[in-house]
């Protein structure tokens, strides 16, 4: 995907979730809440989108827990943050001009 | 308990493991077809089958990562794994949107594309057989991987209708 292409729903809300540190089944609950239930993100959708954004340099892995092996957590980098704020920018065009409607 | 059953659809095959569990039999073990089912609550648990990019590789990444979210890999055959989640967890689907649903059935269709192939290879190869030595056992064989290929097609056809299917979806 380049970066004009209008984000997924999911990849938005994947990125919002790791703003900060969070692993799997925290970005599933966040995104979750922040929707009131309407974006439940399958395990396989999260694994996907995750590993697609790992390569691609949006997010990085920030911690391994060593002990259990079971939580890795993931943090948005500076391309992410670039990345979500040109999405941010595209929806903002697009709510300036939905207001059009109501003229 | 255990049974022997032949699925190419692993939605079908998701469908039936998740009627076995409704009955009280959980699904515990995979081998060449073979089903091993232990007794449980009715409907303690929901079922997916998932195919893996590589069968080495990175399992044991994916495997830890299903555990976070509270899904347990409990079979593996190959590339395909057969995940369970506790029914009290949550609604369990393992692809929620659009995109990832291609992703996951492509996948899928070329998993048996190349089987499609192996398998119409095998098939002129029994068929000339048959012809040569005119014997039934190699007709039978013949007949057998005949209907094995049909089988595959008809995965192969409904992998690519679904993915027909979800981009109409995605572009709407």
């Amino acid at each position: 995907m380049d970066n004009s292409t209008p984000l997924t729903e999911a990849l938005f809300y994947i990125l919002l979730a790791v703003r900060t540190p969070n692993h799997g089944y925290g970005i599933i609950q966040d995104v979750s809440d922040m929707t009131d239930g309407r974006v439940t993100l399958g395990p396989g959708t999260l694994y996907g989108a995750i590993n697609s954004m790992l390569t691609k340099g949006w997010i990085s892995l920030y911690s391994e827990d060593k002990e259990s092996r079971k939580k890795k957590e993931y943090l948005i980098t500076n391309t992410g943050k670039q990345i979500f704020q040109n999405e941010v920018k595209r929806l903002n065009e697009l709510i300036k001009n939905a207001t059009k409607m109501d003229d | 308990m255990l049974k022997f059953k032949l699925y190419y659809d692993k939605d079908e095959e998701e469908d039936w493991l998740k009627k076995m569990c409704l009955n009280g039999w959980e699904f515990k073990k995979f081998f060449l077809g073979f089903y091993t089912f232990e007794k449980c609550e009715p409907g303690e648990y929901n079922y997916q089958i998932d195919l893996l990019d590589s069968w080495n590789g990175r399992k044991g990444d994916y495997a830890d990562f299903m555990e976070d979210t509270g899904v347990k890999v409990i079979a593996q055959w190959w590339k395909w794994v057969y995940l369970q989640k506790k029914a009290s967890d949550g609604p369990f689907e393992m692809y929620t949107d659009a995109g990832s649903k291609i992703t996951h059935y492509n996948k899928i269709k070329n998993f048996f594309k190349v089987a499609l192939i192996i398998e119409i290879i095998c098939f002129f190869i029994e068929l000339f057989a048959t012809i040569n030595t005119g014997s039934y056992l190699f007709g039978l064989f013949t007949a057998l991987i005949g209907a094995i290929s049909l089988a595959i097609l008809k995965i192969v056809w409904k992998c690519k209708w679904k993915i027909k299917q979800y981009e109409q979806e995605q572009n709407m």
